[in-house]
């Protein structure tokens, strides 16, 4: 009994994890209907940033997340602002060129820049150590990201539910036209909107760096899981998101536990599964 | 492979090549001949491996072909190397089956192994032999064949020398997994002593970054990080080892030691290694490099680039190389040549993390050696 409710727990954690990363993914396509091949990018964007400043430079920990969130945020709105804005009028091909291009460009400016070997800075000290849960030591470090990853959804929902420009975003995914119509300013949505996105992916990123090497590429990983939780939950839909993250993350967790030989396919037979039953995802339209 | 998190691997590859390559070159070639490189990075994907091959080969004009990180690569290309009758040194990809299947059954005779299969991994057994406290053995292993031959051959070599041991748990963890908690708890509630890991470079130093904050090292009797010796992942840990995290539990080999053999060969090429490129040289650098100067061996020897001589100057070879002496096995075509395994410390004369504690057991006892049986490879 207390093996399971380890392996949960330990699941919960990916989860968060999970959720961190395919929050701004869904979001960016809710809204813009922009498929972001360039998330996983943003996402090593953001832990090489941290690495930078909290393993070279020496800041805090928590100062170099909020750096590269903030830092990565703001390019994804100059991306928004001076890429992709010229596309919205062609057909959606020309964005997924566009997105993956970045990808190409920002693995390679990464190995130019931070070189090809994988980096690892030190754990910060407070997030050393283990709790005890269940008979077992459960890592300060996966607890802290818990945290995180139910903040952000506390603070995702309260933006979109309870802020004026949470009504704007969501005036705009619905009807674009008519919400310009109506006075909101579409084009500064958007560029927020990714801003937001971005933001969400660096904190993956930044969040990660303690404990998974950065190396040119590693978004490529993470972005494959993403999407396939975003596609779990239903495209688009930031509900659908969490719940699909929590799916894959426990249901991986005791499938590592009870069927390890058929680890590779986990996720996908979740996957599946889901989109038998509901082709357009949990909480897909 | 020259890009992705294992990108490293490549780089080492191509930083070996080149120092034997300047060497030779400022020594007069080969029979007066200047060599030259033309390096391609196969993406850890076998179509592009089998591409640049063909490129290389008919295009660039290669006499000879070097380096391929993955068994997956390695086993797409032994056909076409023999459709294109070229030679390749393979330098890291350690599937037995390159050398066991397409040479000793299939007879692709272009394929020649200089650095030690998965084999080596084998040596773990002999390494805990001794350990009565280490009972209970379970494996983080990488999915994909790799880890599942590196848990048989292990479980096989074991069971021979100790057949008390248990083999409690495995957890299996896909290619570039980032996540690796949910595979440590699973195998740490089978209570396990002694815990044999697959995964490796930058998946490694997750790994044991994520078994640290589990406690798991507050557990277990020994931790056997396979191809832990290796440079990019010495590199990663150096910190913890340097503060003892790990409590002495962390052993390691790789395919090459850059602190082993202490002989003037090995010394005089470290040191040279460095200074050129300014980083340790990692087993991949070496097995190339090494490769290199083999070719040059046997290409005087046979007096020709013609795979046939070229394969006969090859037959009962001895050579003295860095990582010590390597003898050429000729039903497979695999140097032979042994690597130590030890435990994983600071040691204030390296700029990072060494395997110290080494102990060398002859290849005799753990390699695996013609006639071949199948090895049977389950999870």
């Amino acid at each position: 009994m207390e093996v399971l409710a380890y392996q949960g727990l330990i699941g919960l954690s990916s989860a968060m994890y999970l959720w961190l990363i395919s929050a701004g993914l869904t979001i960016i396509f809710g809204v813009l209907g922009v498929l972001n091949f360039a998330h996983g990018s943003l996402f090593m964007l953001g832990a090489y940033l941290g690495y930078t400043l909290y393993g070279l430079a020496g800041f805090p920990f928590g100062l170099a997340v909020a750096a590269s969130v903030g830092a990565v945020a703001l390019l994804g709105a100059a991306v928004e602002r001076g890429l992709l804005r010229p596309l919205y009028g062609l057909d959606p091909s020309y964005q997924l060129l566009l997105t993956f291009g970045l990808v190409l460009f920002l693995d390679d400016l990464a190995k130019l820049v931070w070189g090809g070997v994988f980096r690892i800075p030190p754990i910060p000290g407070w997030l050393q150590g283990a709790v005890v849960a269940f008979g077992r030591p459960f890592p300060h470090y996966n607890l802290f990201l818990m945290g995180v990853g139910l903040l952000v959804a506390l603070g995702l929902w309260l933006a979109f539910d309870r802020t004026w420009w949470g009504r704007a975003v969501r005036a705009t995914a619905s009807d674009r036209e008519m919400a310009s119509a109506l006075g909101i300013r579409t084009p500064a949505v958007f560029s927020s909107v990714f801003f937001l996105g971005s933001g969400l992916a660096a904190l993956g990123g930044a969040l990660s760096i303690p404990v998974r090497p950065v190396s040119p590429g590693v978004g490529a990983a993470m972005i494959v899981q993403a999407f396939i939780i975003t596609v779990i939950g239903g495209l688009g839909n930031l509900r659908g998101a969490f719940v699909g993250s929590l799916l894959v993350g426990v249901l991986s967790s005791y499938g590592t536990l009870w069927f390890p030989e058929f680890e590779l396919f986990f996720i996908f037979a979740i996957m599946a599964g889901v989109l038998l039953v509901r082709p357009q995802g949990l909480f897909g339209p | 492979m020259a890009s992705g998190p294992h990108a490293d691997y490549g780089r080492q590859i191509e930083m070996g090549a080149q120092l034997a390559i300047e060497e030779i070159n400022a020594a007069g070639g080969i029979l007066g001949c200047r060599l030259e490189m033309r390096f391609m990075d196969d993406e850890n994907r076998p179509a592009v491996g089998v591409r640049n091959a063909r490129f290389l080969v008919t295009e660039w004009g290669a006499h000879f072909l070097y380096g391929t990180d993955s068994s997956g690569v390695a086993m797409a290309l032994g056909p076409v190397l023999r459709e294109l009758d070229r030679i390749q040194f393979f330098t890291h990809a350690a599937t037995h089956r390159l050398t066991e299947e397409l040479v000793a059954q299939q007879k692709i005779k272009q394929i020649v192994r200089v650095s030690a299969p998965v084999y080596q991994d084998a040596v773990a057994a002999w390494l805990f032999r001794d350990r009565r406290d280490v009972r209970r053995w379970a494996t983080i292993g990488a999915d994909y064949e790799y880890g599942y031959a590196t848990w048989a051959i292990f479980r096989e070599q074991m069971r021979r020398l100790r057949p008390d041991v248990e083999f409690v748990g495995a957890a299996w963890a896909p290619f570039l997994t980032t996540d690796f908690s949910p595979h440590i708890a699973a195998v740490m509630a089978t209570n396990p002593d002694g815990i044999i890991a697959t995964p490796w470079a930058g998946e490694a130093v997750t790994l044991l970054r994520q078994a640290l904050l589990q406690g798991v090292f507050d557990r277990i009797k020994v931790w056997f990080q396979a191809m832990g010796g290796s440079v990019d992942v010495l590199e990663g840990i150096s910190p913890e080892v340097k503060e003892g995290r790990f409590q002495g539990k962390l052993y390691a080999t790789a395919r090459y030691l850059h602190n082993w053999p202490n002989t003037e060969t090995n010394r005089s090429f470290v040191s040279r290694f460095a200074k050129r490129w300014n980083r340790m040289p990692n087993y991949s650098a070496e097995t190339t490099y090494s490769a290199v100067y083999i070719t040059k061996a046997a290409v005087e020897k046979a007096r020709s680039l013609q795979t046939d001589r070229v394969i006969a100057a090859l037959q009962g070879m001895r050579i003295e190389t860095p990582a010590g002496l390597r003898v050429f096995r000729s039903e497979d075509h695999q140097f032979v040549y042994a690597v130590p395994a030890g435990k994983v410390v600071w040691d204030p004369r390296y700029p990072i993390a060494v395997l110290g504690e080494l102990k060398v057991f002859d290849p005799k006892d753990y390699w695996r050696w013609p006639p071949f049986r199948p090895l049977e490879l389950s999870k």
